[in-house]
């Protein structure tokens, strides 16, 4: 008798413990938007500004990769707005995680630089269908000029490996990326699903791996380089922009192997609920003062063209990496690679870091 | 007596919903493929065999030799400094204890940051070296960073078990060794250190641990080219997104440290920590 006693207290306990918990998250009197962004990637105040106007609540959380975001997803963490990147938001709509956009709510939509809107990924499918542009840019080398010979550029990604910089280079601690160089220095596609070509791949990132002594780093290029610690550094074109801006002995070139021309997109996944609130958050990032305010402290190309112009001919003048190469056939964006490729190239790179 | 054993029902039931439970899955992820879902699962042992692979038992290894050198410098510094603090004023002791532990109060993330700017190239260091004459040196990224760092962080396990032994110490054992004769050395030797031996192999195991799995440390410090079993790990589960080999390194991790908390419990019982039972 008095066992069943404790265990039905027991339960009461526990029971009350999940409700009173539950309670207390879901007790909401304000809409919420949950937002899942790549660190560093929007000026904060701009948040903070929007649950003003709109008298709303945001949630926001970061990630490091759109590899760490999409295990986070997939593990049934649930967001309304999320920021990745081409080949991931191909797989997220290929995979039934988004909702489309309705450009009707979208009133700010005509201020988007026409070329970004029709980028497609497949004959006839548009990323803008499920995505609104965001920043968009390419992958090339960021280098100080007073160290690294002008004539050197001419091996483009191959000066990676030349033995006078040893122990001189930052490479970007990113899978697609550290195949991306290595595959096109090789000549090949960087969407190559050709194993063999990834094994060469894997051969050319361990032999520099063993000969360059490069460090992999993330986001603490961004510091690294600004002190000039090194000579060399692979980075995405809008860090080196904002870099060169408080460097000015650093210089940026694209390889003329060929490099990876990213556009990231801001996507509404399917659990979203306030999707009237989502647009706006949307629409209200696209209106102009609030693009330069973010532009201003990301760096990266801004997909508002105004925006864009003011920071190329304004801020960023004379940096040329703010403004990323166009048309060029040699250039490739990152397609969605199937399970069991992305999941080989996953090993290559676990296997050059564990060297 | 008899019913409040019944209290401890719910801390069974709390250790098997939080312990017991995630261990469960942690050994079905590592036993099984099929990704992360638990629909289609099929019983392998692909994952361990995985983990013999040369370039994976090298990380193991690397990780392995990475804990016994932060816990030698650990024990070369903690110990002096216990004994030191030991040897003080009960009042000072606490002053000293409580300077020991301050650094723990702050986030280790923020402490190794703050490792970061003084090793940087141009950092706090560099600056000092080069107002004394000397050239630059390059600490970030090398071994000696992440040593540094590991140390620093690791160092207050290592001296608190040791200090709580020594102050603890019965002293009328050092008062008759030395009215028969011992020197301070054969004193020190023969008796204040065989008795703290079981504080030593405390502070040894808690350091060792933490030291063989950490990832934060390392990775800021040592760049991500630095990979230890922890950072493996983490890779696994938020880079690779494959939950099946990740969880088998952690259960090879877990034996391991099983294993080596079990040889330390019988170096204990061996030696001269069995005599104070």
């Amino acid at each position: 008798m008095k066992r069943k006693w404790i265990g039905a207290a027991v339960l009461i306990m526990l029971c009350t413990g999940v409700l009173l918990g539950a309670a207390g998250c879901g007790g909401k009197d304000k809409p919420t938007l949950r937002i899942f962004n790549s660190g560093e990637y929007i000026e904060k105040s701009l948040l903070t500004k929007f649950e003003k106007k709109y008298d709303c609540k945001i949630v926001y959380e970061t990630y490091d990769s759109n590899e760490s975001m999409y295990t986070k997803l997939v593990s049934g963490s649930e967001y309304d707005i999320l920021v990745p990147s081409d080949y991931m938001i191909e797989r997220l709509i290929k995979e039934d995680y988004l909702q489309k956009i309705d450009w009707d709510k979208i009133s700010n939509k005509d201020a988007l630089i026409p070329a970004l809107m029709d980028k497609e990924y497949e004959q006839g499918e548009k990323y803008s269908a499920y995505s609104v542009p965001y920043f968009w840019g390419s992958v090339g080398i960021l280098y100080d000029t007073e160290v690294v010979d002008e004539e050197d550029l001419e091996q483009g990604w191959e000066i990676l490996r030349n033995k006078k910089y040893a122990g001189n280079i930052y490479m970007y601690d990113s899978e697609r990326d550290a195949l991306m160089i290595a595959l096109k220095s090789l000549g090949y596609s960087m969407n190559t699903e050709n194993k063999e070509e990834l094994d060469e791949a894997y051969e050319w990132l361990e032999k520099q791996r063993n000969t360059m002594d490069p460090v992999y780093v993330g986001d603490d290029v961004i510091d690294n380089m600004i002190s000039g610690n090194k000579a060399m550094a692979v980075v995405y074109s809008g860090d080196g922009a904002l870099i060169i801006a408080d460097n000015d002995k650093l210089d940026f070139f694209e390889p003329k192997q060929g490099t990876n021309l990213w556009y990231d997109g801001i996507v509404i996944t399917k659990y979203c609920e306030e999707t009237e609130l989502a647009h706006k958050f949307l629409n209200f990032l696209l209106e102009e003062d609030n693009a330069l305010l973010n532009d201003e402290e990301i760096g990266y190309s801004s997909s508002v063209q105004s925006v864009f112009e003011t920071m190329r001919d304004e801020n960023y003048k004379g940096i040329d990496a703010y403004v990323p190469r166009t048309d060029y056939e040699k250039d490739e964006v990152f397609r969605y690679q199937k399970p069991d490729i992305k999941s080989y190239c996953a090993d290559l790179w676990t296997k050059v870091k564990a060297q | 007596m008899k019913q409040f054993k019944k209290l401890v029902v719910p801390y069974i039931i709390w250790s098997a919903v939080f312990v017991v439970f995630p261990l469960v899955l942690i050994f079905l992820y590592a036993v099984t493929t099929g990704g992360n879902s638990l629909v289609n699962i099929k019983f392998t042992w692909d994952s361990f065999q995985k983990m013999a692979e040369p370039i994976y038992v090298s990380v193991f290894l690397r990780s392995l030799k990475l804990g016994v050198i932060t816990t030698i410098i650990c024990l070369g510094l903690g110990y002096p400094l216990a004994y030191m603090i030991s040897k003080c004023r009960e009042q000072v002791q606490v002053i000293l204890i409580l300077f020991i532990t301050i650094p723990m109060w702050i986030n280790t993330l923020l402490r190794t940051y703050a490792w970061i700017s003084i090793l940087q190239d141009n950092g706090l260091l560099n600056s000092l070296l080069e107002w004394l004459g000397f050239g630059k040196l390059h600490f970030m990224y090398t071994d000696v960073a992440v040593v540094m760092g590991l140390v620093c962080d690791l160092l207050p396990f290592m001296i608190i078990p040791i200090h709580t032994v020594l102050t603890k110490m019965d002293h009328s054992l050092i008062e008759a060794a030395q009215d028969l004769g011992a020197d301070k050395w054969q004193v020190f030797g023969k008796v204040i250190f065989k008795m703290s031996i079981p504080g030593v192999l405390n502070g040894v195991t808690m350091v060792f641990l933490l030291a063989i799995s950490a990832f934060v440390i390392p990775k800021l410090l040592g760049g991500a080219q630095y990979f230890l079993i922890g950072n493996l790990i983490e890779d696994q589960f938020l880079n690779v997104g494959n939950w099946n080999f990740g969880s088998a390194i952690s259960i090879i991790l877990a034996l391991a440290i099983l294993l080596i908390i079990n040889l330390m419990r019988k170096v204990d019982s061996d030696g001269a920590g069995g005599d104070e039972e």
